[in-house]
């Protein structure tokens, strides 16, 4: 094999793949009253088209979409509809859900099952997806066929499938590579198809070897990537894929590239090829902090405190419960929430598991800066951003920071850079004169 | 449905590598430990005492002014200011009186970080700040206190060849012969005053005494551009600060730095490239005749490189700024060393680079991923 490739920076986690990484993936039945989020994508949350006391059944539309950027959301299961309110939510402080007391998980397939896609056009692939309520598996929930309607003066012509789950403890895409590559293929196709474009690669980082090799004799372009956090941002997989440098301020679709997550090209071929909205996925619950970690496949609304107890529940000391990675992932003050379609991961970690957090100040050591995969200065936007002097947070480029968390990662006196970084973004934006690149 | 829990809050990432500030200081720390081991062989225990009481004195005054100041004392043991202790003292001449370490030591915390407001705020390197503040104000002790390495086990006065020759080369300036184990750049200084004085009598027509005075300016170079002279440098066979004796033990550290992830290796490979480059240019009594090696090996260019140009926090954070930041002060310390008043220059010039230090973050920020291709 050749060098795999790689962006430039980054950072090496310990992966703790292990914990779950062979554990296969178990489905798990819909809890007797799920909590179906009407936010769970990036944008406007669908407005709720049901009423208390309504009966619902399952692959019913429940929240309508609210705009462009907003997906319609569908109920897992039959049921009657409990109440409407805003919740707790793992992504964000609390937001409106419809809580639905199951009687049934079955039917579903509300759209018209498409065995051959390629006889349907694009545009109704790409209608069916929106109608499917498919957004982003892998953490950000953006709107899917959002990704798929460019405007007209862009032109696409690569397909890059992310396989890489960069995130530590994360294993829900590398089982779902291991254990269905055929639906992610058949995604993949039809995602291709819908863009019209003939080059798709999937990348994969190479300490997921049986996925690599599993998929390369299946036909699939494999890009093996070198293990460094965040290999799976968008912009850092284009440029080690297919070395284009995504503009600062920019999309990949301005270098022609699209990406798409595993899991959202097997939910794709389930609303193409089954007719069946988007109202599951598989969560890795991990950490030290759970007895048997696991990958679960769980409906959209069942609350965390079931996904740890199916992985044997809390053993010992948890400190920190997480939702996502624990990169990027939010903590959690309860295990009250509901899964979305954008849970990844439901981690309980231990005090040994998590950073002692004591700030100091900043020593100049320069590791941040070596790191970052936006080559920003991050020891320096974040002082600035303490003493607000909004200008030079600007200046050094603060609002292209994507928030991955590699310098805060590395920095030795423990600086809370993200946060001070954020914090900076804000207050640009909020000054009016912040210039995108 | 299982009873629900309650967790605490906190901002990702949840996880952090295991390298915090004070295993950096304690790191930096050990790899100065072999050089002190040096300092104590050749200049005996009186060495290791005077780096043991400037240490003391900097936690001390460290904790002292935490306290005064109602910040938290735990600082003054993070490591930063056994690091700071142990510098000044390396970078005094190892006959001076005890207490002047401990004046450099305390002015070098008090005044050089604290009223900065401490670890990471300080401008220039608090060490090298202490020791300019004992040159301005004991010039004489500071510039007369070299031993003779070994001479406190041997008797002898000076158990150094080359520098026996180079006395003798020497013995014909006025006042020459009150150097004691002078340190191999006072005696290249002198060269240099040699070459001056004898384009002076060249100008006042005496030829004989110019041409005498050039060639002992030429012999007394060659002597130290020799293998032996290289080889006593590289061991630390040498007049000289406390901590720059031994090239090979400060090499020792500075491979350790780097195999524990401490040393960024742009900054002293800059200024070490820089300083023999500009060495060979104008090191020398002409041009581009210079003695790269003997620069580089002699006074403190090694232990400044990888101990005082690597200071994380006087020096800058972006790739190519250290790199400027390196050859910047190679450069001045050259100057220093070939036209300056003094016989070396590599403390001034990391100090006077530390106070641009701001201004070459500035100019150096790096392009942001992006930037390149959309501007194109
Ligand atoms: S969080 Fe922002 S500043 Fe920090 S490494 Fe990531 S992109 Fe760079
Ligand atoms: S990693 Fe931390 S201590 Fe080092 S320069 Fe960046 S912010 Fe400062």
């Amino acid at each position: 094999m050749t060098k795999p490739s790689t962006f430039r920076g980054g950072t090496h986690p310990p992966g703790h793949k292990d914990l779950s990484s062979g554990s296969p993936i178990v489905r798990l039945p819909a809890p007797e009253v799920v909590t179906v989020p009407l936010c769970q994508h990036l944008g406007a949350p669908s407005k709720p088209v049901v009423t208390k006391g309504d009966r619902v059944v399952r692959g019913q539309e429940i929240g309508a979409q609210n705009g462009f950027i907003s997906l319609p959301t569908h109920s897992p299961v039959n049921g009657t509809v409990k109440d409407i309110k805003d919740l707790p939510m793992p992504h964000r402080r609390s937001g409106p859900a419809v809580v639905i007391e199951t009687e049934s998980e079955d039917g579903g397939c509300v759209f018209e099952p498409w065995s051959d896609h390629a006889s349907h056009s694009p545009a109704e692939i790409i209608d069916r997806i929106k109608q499917a309520g498919v957004c982003g598996m892998g953490g950000a929930s953006f709107p899917t066929y959002v990704k798929l309607s460019p405007p007209p003066d862009k032109t696409i012509d690569t397909l890059i499938i992310n396989g890489v789950e960069c995130e530590p403890y994360l294993t829900a895409d590398h089982r779902l590579m291991l254990e269905n590559p055929s639906d992610m293929i058949l995604g993949m196709e039809m995602l291709a198809y819908a863009l019209g474009v003939e080059r798709c690669m999937i990348g994969i980082e190479v300490n997921k070897p049986d996925a690599i090799e599993l998929l390369e004799s299946m036909g699939v372009s494999v890009v093996p990537l070198k293990v460094s956090y965040p290999q799976g941002a968008e912009k850092q997989l284009i440029d080690a894929t297919v070395g284009r440098e995504v503009p600062a301020g920019g999309l990949p679709m301005d270098v022609g590239v699209v990406v798409q997550n595993v899991g959202t090209a097997a939910a794709v071929a389930c609303a193409v090829r089954d007719g069946m909205p988007s109202m599951r996925r598989i969560v890795t619950v991990t950490g030290l902090g759970v007895a048997s970690p696991g990958n679960f496949e769980a409906c959209v609304g069942t609350p965390f405190s079931d996904l740890i107890e199916a992985a044997g529940g809390y053993s010992g000391d948890v400190e920190r419960l997480i939702s996502g990675g624990p990169m990027m992932g939010m903590a959690l003050f309860t295990d009250g929430v509901p899964v979305t379609k954008g849970t990844s991961g439901v981690l309980a970690l231990e005090p040994g598991e998590v950073r002692e957090v004591s700030e100091g100040p900043c020593i100049r050591c320069g590791k941040c800066v070596d790191v970052c995969p936006i080559r920003l200065t991050p020891s320096i936007i974040a002082t600035a951003a303490e003493y607000e002097r909004w200008t030079i947070a600007r200046d050094f480029g603060a609002l292209n920071c994507m928030a991955c968390g590699t310098c805060s990662y590395v920095c030795p006196s423990g600086r809370y850079l993200v946060h001070y970084i954020k914090r900076a973004q804000d207050a640009i934006r909020a000054m009016g004169t912040g210039k995108e690149a | 449905m299982a009873q629900t829990r309650r967790f605490e809050l906190a901002i990702s990432p949840h996880v952090g590598s295991p390298q915090t500030t004070r295993k950096i200081m304690f790191d930096v720390v050990i790899a100065l430990l072999p050089a002190l081991a040096a300092a104590t062989w050749f200049f005996g225990p009186g060495a290791l005492l005077l780096v043991a009481l400037s240490t003391a004195t900097a936690v001390g005054v460290e904790y002292i002014c935490l306290k005064f100041m109602k910040r938290p004392v735990s600082f003054a043991f993070d490591g930063s200011a056994v690091v700071t202790g142990i510098l000044l003292a390396y970078n005094v001449p190892p006959g001076v009186p005890w207490w002047l370490p401990v004046l450099g030591s305390a002015f070098a915390i008090a005044v050089g970080k604290q009223a900065f407001g401490g670890l990471g705020h300080n401008i220039v390197n608090p060490a090298l700040l202490g020791r300019a503040f004992l040159m301005a104000s004991f010039p004489i002790l500071m510039t007369a206190g070299w031993a003779a390495p070994e001479s406190w086990r041997t008797g002898e006065d000076c158990g150094w060849d080359t520098n026996a020759i180079v006395q003798e080369e020497l013995a014909i300036l006025p006042g020459a012969d009150a150097i004691s184990g002078a340190t191999p750049l006072n005696v290249l200084k002198q060269t240099f005053d040699l070459d001056e004085s004898s384009r002076t009598a060249l100008a006042e027509g005496e030829t004989e005494v110019a041409a005498e005075l050039e060639a002992r300016a030429v012999s007394t170079r060659s002597a130290l551009s020799s293998s032996g002279t290289y080889a006593n440098l590289f061991l630390g066979r040498r007049g000289g600060c406390i901590g720059e004796t031994s090239v090979l033990l400060l090499l020792i550290g500075a491979v350790y730095l780097f195999a524990r992830g401490v040393l960024e290796p742009r900054l002293p490979l800059s200024y070490l490239g820089a300083v023999a480059v500009f060495a060979w240019i104008f090191g020398g009594s002409g041009w581009f005749d210079g003695d790269p090696l003997f620069h580089v090996l002699a006074g403190g260019v090694v232990l400044g490189g990888f101990f005082m140009v690597s200071d994380m926090v006087t020096t800058p954070v972006t790739p190519k700024g250290r790199i400027i930041f390196g050859i910047g002060a190679g450069l001045i310390t050259m100057i220093i060393r070939r036209w300056g008043g003094y016989p070396e220059g590599c403390s001034y010039s990391i100090l006077l680079m530390n106070l641009v230090t701001p201004l070459i973050d500035r100019f150096t920020k790096p392009k942001v991923f992006g930037e390149v291709k959309s501007n194109g």
